[in-house]
């Protein structure tokens, strides 16, 4: 066998070049990406998890505008040291409502997966408005001005949620008329917190 | 890997993967080793009148190299889940390994465990280096909210190491407040006490330290409304998280401004619940232990 004869072949038919480069480049992704596609634990939400509400997405929308990710993961490594740490390990099926996911990469501060219910609202808005308040050597800056800025209407909400629903994320048209007045009268910090309290919480060890 | 969705798809893994990795051992042994190999410029094609191109593969160690990798990644496809499917000899899988760790920790730390959770807090508190882990498991779970030191902070979130305590400070009240949680529910009382109201019943709760003034403006206001859940004589109700009106301790702030700011919207007080995966039973132990007296 020669790899000359067909070295030559490539070399002089640049279409063919081409198509071998496609080809070679595609292999990757037709072995890794193509069957996840497809894949039952990547698309069914685990038994708790359920769709942001319209207050959550809004804080959804402020974490990512204030780029909460940039420091904080949202994801648990299977690591025992991680899981005594933040609680048990992330599963996929606790994602499928993010679109896109705010896993992040970067710890530092800690991980917020598991945040929700751990600490009440009342510390979220001190630690937000000022972290040295109640954690004194905290490096997080503070947002004091979540507070004084109102969160989205309920129409802008009711359009993303509609938008969600195209995308299969299961709103009922009630959901999405009550969007309003879940908003009604709350300030951007009221989101976050509301979107903060409810990482983490779609599964349980126990299960049904 | 467990949820491939068919065989259809672990095989088409499986091949594709195989036959990249054959057709790349060729290419790189025929490089090497093939008919052409070694072959200098004379035996190539012509190009632009006088270009000539020929193989000569790069050094040999550049071959180890590459070879090696192609060793290393059949040994790894055998050893570990890869191919489709096939979970791999190791039987190797994230959840095994952190399921592993964690019978390595009980074999190590089950022990010592147990014997920390039946020892009576009395013993623990005599025990210099166990009320040192006790801090330690301070510091991380508590101290965010309750101060690092535990001295309370914020006005929002009590001290532990005074005197008063909310819902009550026996053993049993405090493991019930860590395991349960506490909601502390204090309404706003400007609906119904008015501005005039409310200056007066927070006058009268700042004189109860010294004793029930019957002649108080804010008395009757106060024994219709308050007096349910924080006493007649504001001594507080444990079971109902209602604080003492009567002692120095103010949670929210005890001056004037507070007080009216507490009564006009109320107070909404929230201790998470925190449950076995969070602190298990010895580590509740030793919290106990380091807040019981």
């Amino acid at each position: 066998m020669s790899g000359m004869w067909l070295h030559r072949k490539f070399e002089e038919h640049t279409g063919l070049l081409i198509f071998g480069i496609l080809f070679v480049s595609a292999i990757g992704g037709l072995v890794q990406l193509l069957p996840i596609l497809d894949q039952e634990s990547l698309e069914t939400a685990e038994a708790n998890t359920r769709p942001h509400t319209a207050l959550e997405l809004a804080g959804r929308d402020i974490y990512i505008r204030e780029g909460c990710s940039v420091c904080h993961s949202q994801q648990i490594r299977p690591l025992i040291a991680e899981v005594e740490r933040y609680g048990p390990y992330s599963r996929a099926g606790e994602f499928v409502y993010d679109r896109p996911f705010l896993w992040g990469s970067k710890r530092t501060g800690p991980d917020l997966h598991r945040i929700g219910g751990r600490y009440s609202d009342d510390w979220h808005r001190i630690h937000l408005l000022d972290p040295r308040a109640v954690v004194p050597g905290s490096i997080m800056p503070a947002y004091p001005w979540l507070a004084r800025r109102a969160a989205p209407t309920g129409e802008d909400m009711a359009a993303r949620m509609a938008g969600l629903r195209l995308l299969g994320h299961p709103y009922t048209d009630e959901d999405i008329a009550n969007a309003g007045a879940e908003l009604d009268g709350l300030m951007e910090i009221d989101a976050l917190i509301a979107y903060l309290q409810s990482l983490g919480t779609g599964y349980t060890e126990a299960g049904p | 890997m467990a949820d491939l969705p068919s065989v259809f798809w672990s095989g088409w893994i499986a091949v594709l993967t195989l036959v990249s990795l054959a057709a790349m051992v060729w290419l790189v042994w025929s490089i090497y080793f093939g008919r052409d190999a070694g072959h200098g410029p004379e035996s190539g094609p012509v190009w632009d009148g006088n270009l000539r191109e020929g193989n000569r593969p790069p050094p040999m160690w550049w071959f180890w190299l590459l070879f090696g990798s192609l060793i290393f990644s059949i040994i790894y496809l055998m050893l570990f889940p890869g191919l489709g499917a096939f979970p791999g000899m190791l039987n190797w899988s994230q959840g095994s390994r952190i399921a592993e760790s964690y019978d390595e920790y009980e074999a190590r730390f089950a022990g010592a465990r147990a014997e920390i959770a039946a020892m009576s807090l009395a013993e623990i508190q005599n025990e210099r280096g166990l009320m040192a882990v006790a801090e330690r498991i301070f510091r991380r779970e508590c101290a965010v909210c309750h101060g690092p030191e535990g001295r309370g902070q914020a006005d929002l979130f009590p001290n532990l190491f005074d005197v008063d305590w909310q819902w009550g400070g026996g053993e049993e009240q405090i493991r019930q407040s860590i395991r349960g949680g506490r909601n502390a529910v204090m309404v706003g009382w400007a609906p119904v006490l008015g501005g005039e109201g409310i200056d007066q019943v927070g006058e009268y709760v700042m004189s109860l330290a010294g004793g029930v003034d019957e002649d108080h403006p804010g008395k009757a206001a106060y024994d219709q409304n308050c007096a349910v859940c924080h006493g007649a004589d504001g001594g507080g109700n444990i079971l109902l998280g209602a604080s003492r009106l009567s002692d120095p301790v103010w949670l929210y702030g005890g001056d004037r401004e507070s007080i009216r700011e507490t009564l006009t919207h109320g107070r909404f007080g929230v201790m998470p619940a925190f449950d076995e995966q969070r602190l298990d039973d010895t580590q509740l132990q030793l919290i106990l232990a380091l807040l019981v007296r």
